[in-house]
Parts: C-alpha cells; structure tokens; sequence
C-alpha cells in the first residue's frame, strides 16, 4: 500500500448467514482506491455496493480476505477503534439527508467537529468554511424543516466535509433529488474533490451520478465486472 | 458537546417536555396516594387512640376481657396511688384516668317531668387539673358548636346532634340516668355548658363529656376509674416502646390469678387495632408498591419510547463517529435529568396536593353512619418526610431504567445496516 493509495481490498469476501446457509454479498474483491478520486461503485440492487461502502465505512467486517483503509485492517478494528477512524478521517452523505431536526444548520455541520473536540473559534471558523463551499452560507440559522431537499443535502455534504476528511461516502446522494438539485450537488461535490483534494466513493446507479464520476468500478453478484478510468 | 446535546434536549420537546410531564404525573400520584393512605391509616390509630385506647392502657384484667361491655363493677381501685406507680416507672407517657360509661340522659320541664329522654355514651376525662391535656387531646374546645368548655364543677357537654333531639339549651339541666359501680342506679344532674361536633359519627350521635371527679361521685366509684390511658408526650404511637412498657409492668404489677389486678395493653392489642395496623401497613405497602410498578412500567415505557424515536439519531451520531459507550452514556444522563426535573416538579405539586387534602380532607361520614370506631368523617392525606420521596426515587430511577433498556438496543444495532436504516 502506497500513500496515495487509500483503499486497499484483498480477495475481500463478506457472506452473511441466511437460514443455514450463506449469502455471498462480496466475492475475493481486489480493489485500490487512491486519494482525490471521485469514483462510483456501480451496479444493480444486490450487487454488494453497499457491503463495499459498509466495510470501506468500518461500519463492517470482511468474512475473508481484507480491506485496509489509510493503513487500517478494518477486520482488525474494534468498535471503538472503527468510531474513531469514522471520526477522524470518514465523511458520509445518506440518501436522506439525515439532518438532526432540532438543531440548525450551523450547528447540524458542527456536530462532527464537537466530537473531536476542537475548540470554539476554530470550529466556528471550519463550519463558516463549510457552509460557504456549499453555498449556504446565509442559511446558517435556518432548521432543516425549512430548507429544501436540495438545500437539506448540501447541508449534508457540509456536515461530511466540514472535518475535511481523507474519504467521503456516499450512498445514493441524488436518490431523493430532482435532476437540476442532483447536478448542483453533483458539481459542489467535484469541486470540493477539486480543491480539496478529498477523495469520493459513491455507490450509486443513477446515471446523473455516473456521468460524472472519473472511475466506475462495476459490480455484479458481488464480483467486480467491470473497473473503467473515465477520461 | 454536552452543552450541544443539552440544547438539543431543550428544544425538542418530545424528548424532554413530554417525558417530564409523564414523570411528573406519575410522581405526583405516587405521592398523592402515599401521603393519603398515610393519613387514612394514620387517622384511625390515632383517632382511636385519642377518645378510646390510648396508645397504652391499664384496666383490671377483669374488665380488659369484656370492655366492650364497659364493666365498671370491675374497675380500677386506688387510682391515685397506680397513677403515681406509673407517673414514675414509666415516664415517657402522660397518664391520665378515663371512665366510658353507657345510660340514659333525661331533660326534664319546668314541673320536673320528662320533656325528653335519649341514650347516651359517656365520657370521663380529667377535664379541670390545672396541667390535665384532655381538652387537647379531646379536642372539645375546638368541637364546641355551642356554649362553653365544662370547666365548673357538674358541668358537661353533649354531642349537638343529640342537644337538636332532646331541644336542650346551654344552661339547661340533663339527669344522668346509668347503673353505679356496685350496681345500683345512679342518677346525678348536670348542666349542659355546650355542645360539640367531633366530626366522628360514632361520636357525634350521642356522646356525653364530663369531668372525672363529677362521674366518680354520680357512679360511686370515688378514687376509681374505668381505665387509665397513658400517651406517648409526642403523640405519635411507638409500637416498640408501648410493647416494651407494657410487659414490663405487667411482670412488675399484673397477677393472672387476680383478676382485679392491673392489667397494661397497648393499642394494637384493643379492638382489632393491631390486625388493623397489620392489615393497613400491609395493604398500604401493597398497594403503593403496585403503584410504583405501575407507574415504573409507565416511566420505563415513555424512557423506551424516547429511546426508539431516535433511533435515526442515533444512527448519524454512530456514522459520524461517536462511539457506541458515548451515545449510550448521554442518553442515560439526559435520562437522568429528565427524571430529575420531572421528579422534582411531581414531588413539588404531589406534596402541595397532600398538603390540600391534609388541610381539607374528604368528607366519608355517610360511609361510616354506624360505625362505632373513632374515625374522623373527614379523611385527611399526612405529609411526612417520606412524601418528598416515595415518588421521587422511582421516578428518576423508572426513567433511568427504560433508557438503559432501550438504550441497549444501540450495542446490538450492527452498524451494518446503518445506511439501510437511514434511508428509510
């Protein structure tokens, strides 16, 4: 693993019991995902995307072979050790949203900050940053209720991004929006890739997503079909 | 972070007002009902105690076997010498010398011939010793409706319900009509210097107040009393003390092969009394033990409840970072501060409600119409120490407890599925 190289899978496997058998979700996956890509895990339902983004996620364990991400054998991890690696390094961006409805924007993006505890001025000054990549800068105040689901979702991205987190995942981030939302978070998304320098993972099979991802990594039945650099 | 998740409990009113409300509710009831089983149990001792019992009591052994029957051929003799007895070898009760008597009162007319005759239930009590507590613990003065406190000699004061029969005036003459200590009748005027209302129905129907020295004089029983009741100087009944000075004296000065020798009691062994403080300690335990459950099992739920509603919550918080231990600990102490403001706010107008019905009671009397025990006809709540916490306790414990079940779900919850679950 070199230090460009993010996301490392090795024959990843990950099966899970169903009745007296077994599901396989992932077949001996190999995979690299080096920094600032903007890649899209592609496939129909029950391909195993979101197994890939779990365990990418350490919200997961393989069942064979391994996945290390920034240097961590996420088999190896336990629940505190994942929450922290989630914590300092992870972003993730849910389908819907997922804001916490009592608090405001503002505080919805310092949430992650509190939780490592950086001080006062120095997360005003983060989230401030955060809001203004997203263009939400006057929404500061605003409770998720009154935002819009185009809105809801930048918010969203702030929140992922507002740590400036090696890698964000996202799953299904367009799913809930219509096309002309879809395309803005779509390019706040490359240009935060851009000048950020943050690397991307998405699972995903809408086609708006796909088209602007620079690397699809194809899968079906859990095995990887297809692994294409867009140019 | 904490000041985060405290802002976060203030403005969502689903996960703080609401859970507090439903504590609050469930601790004042808790505290409502205890303090009012308090009081009911509470009002028949020592209501029974203050007219009838006293929390000790020396009779003959002769006339503790039938004293329902009010035998006062079999009374205590040489009264003042046993009083003396028990003024110095048991001094933590005030002793005093009662006699209960049954008869007849008659009012006479102008001519002297009866106008109007009604049965009565006497009391004797040392009404006119300058350092006797009978007016207080008798309560006349503040049961008078009519007239004056019987503070001359021949002096008495009758229930008002009976005064309304008979038409008797303040100032009128009333004979006694009964049977004397030896048997034979006794017949001494008196006059009615006032009428009282107890607010006891086995009082109020027909009850006659006199001085002991007057009654000892119209029944022959001259240095003798029916009954010599001792009371402890608080006024509290003390079942271990009263036991204790009970078989002390008895070993010292009762003789089973005598039956005109004293004899000393305490409360519960009198009319059913003990079976009674048996059964209201146990009832009253039960039941404010089953309520506690219950509202324990509501507060458990309402904790549950919260805990499930945030699901989605807690999911992103686990996204995020948070560790499992994190998020489980905020939520028992948000849990925790929810039960104590609840908690606080219950016992606060749960011990104010007490306090009402302490002060006002609920008006029974048509229950008790021909009951014979010393009940007051309005039952009042008691507040005691444990007002302030029988409800308290369970009520943040109840809400700690549903978190914490609830809250076990997050350590079973597999992250896994977290991006399923939060897509919903």
């Amino acid at each position: 693993m070199t230090a460009s190289e993010l996301i490392v899978t090795k024959k990843l496997t990950k099966q899970y019991p169903i009745g007296g058998n077994f599901f396989t979700a992932l077949r001996e996956v190999d995979l690299c995902i080096d920094q600032c890509e903007f890649t899209g895990i592609v496939g129909p339902s029950g391909s195993g995307k979101t197994t890939l983004l779990n365990i990418i996620g350490a919200l997961d364990a393989p069942t064979n072979g391994n996945a290390k991400v920034l240097g961590s054998e996420i088999g190896k991890m336990n629940h505190v050790e994942a929450a922290k690696l989630r914590n300092q390094y992870l972003g993730f961006i849910f389908q819907t949203y997922n804001l916490l409805p009592v608090y405001n924007v503002f505080e919805n993006v310092e949430f992650p900050l509190l939780l490592q505890h950086i001080e006062s001025s120095k997360r005003v000054d983060m989230v401030n940053k955060a809001l203004e990549w997203v263009g939400l800068s006057e929404k500061a105040k605003s409770k998720p209720a009154q935002l819009s689901g185009g809105e809801s979702q930048r918010v969203a991205i702030a929140r992922a991004i507002v740590k400036q987190p090696k890698i964000v995942l996202a799953d299904e981030p367009t799913a809930n929006l219509d096309a002309q939302n879809s395309h803005h978070i779509l390019k706040t998304m490359v240009t935060l890739n851009e000048e950020l320098g943050t690397t991307f993972v998405f699972s995903t099979h809408d086609e708006k997503v796909i088209s602007y991802l620079r690397r699809k990594i194809k899968l079906s039945d859990g095995e990887i079909v297809d692994d294409t650099i867009v140019n | 972070m904490t000041k985060f998740l405290f802002l976060g409990l203030l403005r969502d009113k689903q996960k703080s007002l609401f859970p507090i409300i439903i504590v609050s509710v469930g601790v004042v009831l808790t505290t409502w009902l205890y303090s009012w089983m308090l009081g009911v149990f509470n009002e028949v001792i020592e209501g029974n105690a203050r007219f009838n019992n006293g929390h000790l009591k020396v009779t003959t052994i002769a006339y503790n076997e039938i004293s329902s029957q009010i035998p006062n051929d079999l009374c205590l003799t040489e009264v003042d010498k046993l009083l003396e007895t028990l003024r110095a070898e048991h001094k933590e009760y005030e002793w005093t010398p009662r006699i209960k008597f049954g008869g007849m009162i008659d009012v006479p007319d102008e001519t002297g011939e009866t106008r109007a005759q009604a049965p009565i239930i006497g009391f004797a009590a040392d009404l006119r010793s300058e350092f006797s507590k009978e007016n207080e613990r008798l309560q006349i003065s503040k049961a008078l409706v009519k007239g004056k406190f019987p503070s001359q000699s021949n002096e008495i004061v009758i229930s008002d319900v009976l005064a309304d029969n008979l038409e008797i005036n303040i100032g009128d003459v009333a004979t006694l009509i009964g049977v004397s200590a030896n048997g034979g009748m006794a017949i001494h005027n008196f006059v009615v210097s006032g009428t009282v209302q107890f607010g006891m129905t086995a009082l109020d129907r027909g009850a006659l107040i006199a001085d002991i020295g007057d009654v000892q004089y119209a029944m022959d029983m001259e240095n003798a009393a029916g009954e010599i009741l001792g009371f402890l100087k608080n006024g509290m009944f003390n079942e271990e003390l009263a036991t204790s000075n009970k078989e002390i004296f008895n070993k010292n000065h009762s003789d089973a092969g005598d039956e005109f020798s004293p004899l000393m009691v305490t409360l519960l062994d009198q009319e059913g009394l003990g079976d009674y403080l048996i059964y209201a300690k146990s009832a009253g335990g039960i039941i404010v033990s089953i309520f506690v459950f219950a509202m324990s099992i509501v507060l458990w739920n309402t904790g549950l409840m919260s805990g499930i509603r945030r699901y989605g919550e807690v999911g992103v918080r686990l996204a995020m970072g948070e560790t499992k231990g994190h998020i489980y600990k905020s939520m028992l102490v948000e849990s925790v501060l929810i039960g104590l403001v609840g908690s606080f706010i219950g016992s606060m107008i749960g011990v104010a409600v007490s306090f009402y019905f302490q002060e006002y009671g609920i008006d029974i009397s048509s229950t008790f119409k021909n009951s014979t025990l010393m009940v007051n006809d309005v039952i009042r709540a008691k507040v005691t120490a444990g007002s302030y916490y029988i409800g308290f306790i369970p009520g943040v414990l109840a809400m700690l407890f549903g978190t914490a079940i609830s809250g076990i779900g997050i350590f079973r919850r597999q992250t896994a599925t977290l991006f399923k679950e939060l897509e919903v």
